[in-house]
């Protein structure tokens, strides 16, 4: 074999080799949101909205991230969590601008996903507390979508 | 480690101590059981989120991006309060799509909250103008691949009164302008569009509520964490479209609504038309043909 095509099988090589460990971590949020996404199918037959716009990110077991949000009252909101690890277990709290726990109900014991619905007393800022609370991952990836009606 | 708040939930160390060991075997029980399903464990422990958090001192980073509510989320509420006569807060388009990008980036973000509007009034032809209108803007600021489907969804929907579906689309359709600016490096570009749909949006509300007032819908406008996203990302614009005559206009004029919305109980007829009047002209200013 001459130097050139040893080259390239080398390349060849190392690309077979890297691709497959690169594309999952492009992948990660868009799966996480897939999730999330899946999460709220139910609700979309019960009346509810599904925002194109959507939170994403990675946090380590036992980092919480705070997401500011404006909610209008006369709306239902539900928040959809999702992770692309399906024994992570993740959860999406709603506080509102006072810091008071304002969820009307939550839920997360379904792999891969998590959730919240608030029905706000007032129109303004809300904060959304997202958490991983265990993971086999040094990093766990999420994505959190809303719905309204 | 999760065991234990599952345990002593179940179990309290007070009625162990007094009931003796019938009842430590079976907390014990409930340990085991609850340490064999430590799924169950687990979902227990992250059951009982913090009733209270203290905001001054967050015990989270908190997440940069703002995900800008759509004008469907506040127009709702104002169905739900009344039934407001959208047909007179719908707007013709007469812009011809020509101008500098940030003032199509900004009329775009307009149009399609005009979309939503129409929507709101259901108007079939006017939904359908409005499609074409987003397709010219976004080929006139070099993303009109990003939304052709969009755009083609939304006439067609218009065509079976799909209201639900063109709602989706138009968001969708704003989300992939904005993805498709940011692929090209123009992302502050994205935020006039997001900037123009607000804008849109709030003259429509207070429009609304102008002539039927009432606590509840005024209330709609207490947003101060809107404005102070926009007026952020406006202060960190690059000195090129810090210039542009439109940006800048906004820019000065948008402090002036985060004293009228800072408090929900302060959100009087009278603070309702200020905003109004503020949100008009900058509408105006973005739809004159030369900016």
């Amino acid at each position: 074999m001459n130097l050139p095509v040893k080259i390239f099988t080398c390349y060849l090589l190392a690309l077979v080799c890297f691709l497959p460990l690169s594309a999952p971590a492009y992948a990660t949020i868009d799966d996480a949101l897939s999730f999330a996404l899946e999460a709220a199918t139910p609700y979309v037959k019960e009346g509810f909205t599904v925002r194109e716009d959507y939170w994403g990110g990675d946090l380590a077991v036992k980092q919480k991230k705070t997401i500011v949000h404006q909610l209008f009252k006369g709306n239902e909101y539900w928040f959809w969590m999702g992770t692309d690890i399906a024994s992570a277990k993740i959860s999406v709290h709603i506080y509102d601008s006072e810091g008071k726990l304002a969820e009307a109900e939550a839920w997360h014991h379904k792999p891969h996903m998590a959730a919240a619905r608030i029905v706000p007393k007032a129109t303004g800022s809300y904060y959304l507390v997202v958490e991983v609370h265990s993971s086999p991952e040094e990093r766990t990836h999420w994505a959190l979508s809303y719905g309204f009606r | 480690m999760k065991l234990i708040p599952f345990f002593r939930r179940q179990t309290p160390a007070r009625t162990v101590h007094a009931g003796g060991r019938a009842l430590v075997r079976t907390g014990v029980a409930i340990g085991l059981a609850a340490l064999a399903w430590s799924h169950g464990a687990t979902l227990h422990a992250q059951d009982d989120p913090p009733k209270q958090i203290d905001v001054s001192s967050l015990p989270a980073k908190i997440v940069d991006e703002v995900v800008v509510p759509v004008p469907t989320e506040v127009f709702g509420v104002l169905d739900k309060l009344g039934a407001p006569n959208w047909h007179h807060v719908l707007r013709k388009i007469e812009h011809s799509g020509t101008g500098e990008r940030p003032q199509v980036a900004l009329l775009l973000g307009s149009v399609i909250a005009e979309g939503f509007i129409a929507v709101e009034a259901q108007e079939p032809e006017e939904v359908k103008e409005i499609g074409r209108r987003v397709l010219s803007l976004a080929e006139a600021i070099g993303v009109r691949k990003s939304v052709i489907s969009r755009t083609s969804s939304i006439i067609d929907s218009a065509d079976k009164k799909d209201w639900g579906r063109i709602r989706v689309e138009l968001d969708g359709a704003a989300q992939d302008v904005r993805q498709a600016m940011i692929e090209l490096q123009d992302e502050q570009l994205a935020q006039l569009v997001s900037l123009g749909g607000w804008l849109r949006g709030t003259e429509a509300v207070t429009e609304v509520v102008q002539k039927n007032y009432t606590r509840d819908g005024a209330e709609l406008l207490h947003q101060p964490v809107l404005l102070d996203h926009f007026q952020s990302q406006l202060d960190g614009m690059n000195s090129r479209l810090k210039r542009n005559t439109l940006v800048a206009e906004i820019r000065k004029t948008l402090p002036d609504i985060r004293p009228l919305i800072e408090k929900r109980e302060e959100l009087s007829k009278e603070n309702v038309d200020k905003v109004h009047a503020i949100t008009r002209d900058l509408v105006k200013a973005i739809s004159a043909q030369e900016s």
